[in-house]
């Protein structure tokens, strides 16, 4: 039997797109993380969506989606409001725009914070976390948390957001671009070797073996076996069910020792 | 005028596989394009967030360690890639590196620039490597592909990224693409213009693992020695520099099929040079044995 080139021609194209056509089918073809995140395990929140897995690449329509939190409360909250389309805000940009500010900093976990006191679900957001004094009075007026709460967030996470940090510059942050844009001076604390061995959401158990903690000081930080070494660390802790602030904390200081 | 029809019939056959290459070359640039509009709330909604490597089948390559171990992908790959791995397998189990000559954007481009520099040093275009050091560096792909599968195994994020050619070209306008992509797609355009497809060749991971399936495939390349006359038009043909004149069947690992060595568009003699399976009919009484391009 004999191929020619038309043969082939109709081959790879009846390949690819049927191919492509029956995944799609099937319900498997993404080109895109499904930004459905991982459910409670167990507890009274068991099946419910589960803030500690919003990912840098949610956006704030993605989130309004899983956790019915409306795009416009988490715009003010984060001083998006005056953007075209603040649906469009990725998390990962607050790192990037905001910063550190008075030595806590403002990112995707002050997303997750939000949310859970939003939705009212459970959450430990880090120590480090930054939530503006502006989504407190939101989550306060819309009536999500009480005052005592309200001054405990004030306390422990509050931080004042400059308005030059929400002007237009913001906007052009959003998306991959956003390593483009310059940061508003001053708010950018760390320094070059810090940010090297900061433990993020995509720090994976190897990378913390290659910045000098060994598998028994990990184990013994997280009190239990570590997973693959090529899974990331939050990955890990969202699908045992546990928050990651915590032992992030501690894995974080064992690092800055090293 | 008979003559004049059959030179007529073999400038289309080749049309055949431009326009395929042609195709998806746009298709490529236009996902890679959308996919910056899309970040900024634009694009076409269809493929409006397709990166460019949730397109690409050799993330699914890379992916698998990931896939295997801890059950998701590598960072910016997803199962769309998982998926075109899959048909891309599928195509070069029955016909080869079918992805190389005939989808391969970056494939596309340097053939395109081979057609400029044959303007410029005429027959000696793609022969400018000694055959001793080119047959060594052709298993340097393998190197890189050992190299790529190992460091993303080990971190779980695309670290070719930032050396790959093909990416640096369809991403250019982004500012992700590192300082070490744009020089190597400077040094694949410019090796270009005097040797055919040198990423290819030499350097380029995904055609390392494709290539391997020229050793199994369903459909080969195969040339009828009873009726070839020797004339060597299939080697001057061969993009891959691959002699397919010496072999009952080529197994080049270095073949893309892109057909251009078969009685369709160089051998000048009908049935002679041909993608089938089982043999000629009359090629097994005149051949004491089977002889095979396997280098």
């Amino acid at each position: 039997m004999k191929l020619r080139s038309a043969h082939i021609a109709v081959i790879t194209v009846v390949f690819v797109f049927g191919g492509i056509f029956i995944s799609m089918i099937l319900g498997v073809w993404r080109t895109e993380s499904s930004k459905v995140p991982a459910a409670y395990t167990e507890g009274e929140f068991a099946g419910e969506y589960n803030p500690a897995d919003i990912r840098g690449s949610y956006t704030f329509e993605d989130i309004e989606k899983a956790f019915n939190v409306p795009v416009e409360a988490l715009a003010a909250a984060f001083g998006f409001e005056a953007q075209d389309n603040p649906g469009s805000t990725q998390a990962k940009i607050f790192e990037e725009i905001f910063g550190e500010i008075d030595g806590k900093e403002i990112g995707t976990d002050s997303v997750r914070l939000f949310v859970a006191l939003y939705a009212g679900l459970p959450y430990t957001a880090e120590e480090s976390t930054a939530l503006p004094f502006r989504a407190v009075e939101v989550l306060t007026r819309e009536g999500r948390i009480d005052g005592a709460t309200a001054d405990e967030i004030r306390q422990k996470h509050g931080v004042e957001l400059g308005l030059d940090m929400m002007g237009p510059g913001a906007m052009e942050t959003t998306g991959e671009t956003a390593g483009a844009v310059d940061e508003p001076a001053g708010t950018d604390t760390h320094d070059e070797a810090d940010e090297d061995t900061a433990i993020k959401g995509k720090t994976t158990f190897r990378d913390l073996m290659d910045w000098g903690l060994s598998e028994e000081e990990i184990e013994e930080v997280i009190g239990m076996p570590m997973g693959p070494a090529n899974q990331a660390v939050r990955d890990f802790f969202i699908e045992q069910g546990i928050d990651f602030g915590s032992y992030k904390e501690e894995l974080q200081r064992r690092l800055d020792e090293k | 005028m008979e003559k004049k029809k059959r030179r007529l019939s073999r400038k289309k056959v080749a049309r055949i596989r431009t326009g395929v290459q042609i195709f998806f070359l746009v298709l490529i640039a236009v996902i890679a394009v959308n996919h910056t509009l899309s970040e900024s709330g634009g694009g076409i909604p269809f493929i409006a967030e397709a990166s460019l490597h949730a397109v690409c089948p050799f993330g699914g390559v890379v992916s698998i360690y990931q896939f295997a171990t801890v059950g998701d992908f590598v960072k910016k790959t997803h199962e769309s890639s998982f998926i075109l791995m899959l048909i891309v397998f599928a195509l070069a189990i029955a016909a080869g590196p079918v992805f190389c000559g005939w989808i391969c954007p970056f494939g596309t481009v340097q053939e395109w620039i081979a057609k400029l520099g044959r303007k410029i040093s005429g027959k000696r275009y793609n022969t400018f490597v000694p055959p001793r050091v080119d047959k060594v560096l052709r298993y340097l792909r393998y190197a890189v592909a050992a190299w790529v599968l190992y460091v993303t195994a080990r971190s779980a994020q695309l670290i070719f990224a930032d050396y790959d050619p093909y990416f640096a070209l369809f991403n250019f306008w982004t500012g992700e693409v590192a300082v070490t992509a744009f020089i190597a797609l400077a040094a694949v355009l410019l090796l270009s213009l005097f040797i055919e497809r040198p990423f290819c060749k030499y350097a380029c991971p995904y055609g390392a693992v494709l290539g391997i399936f020229n050793l199994f495939r369903i459909f080969g390349i195969r040339r009828n020695s009873v009726t070839c006359i020797d004339c060597k038009a299939c080697d001057r043909a061969c993009p891959m520099n691959i002699t397919v004149s010496t072999a009952d069947r080529v197994r080049d690992h270095q073949c893309i099929s892109c057909l251009k060595c078969t009685s369709e568009q160089a051998c000048p003699v009908p049935d002679t040079v041909e993608l089938m399976t089982g043999r000629f009919a009359v090629s097994g009484l005149a051949s004491a044995g089977s002889r095979e391009v396997t280098s």
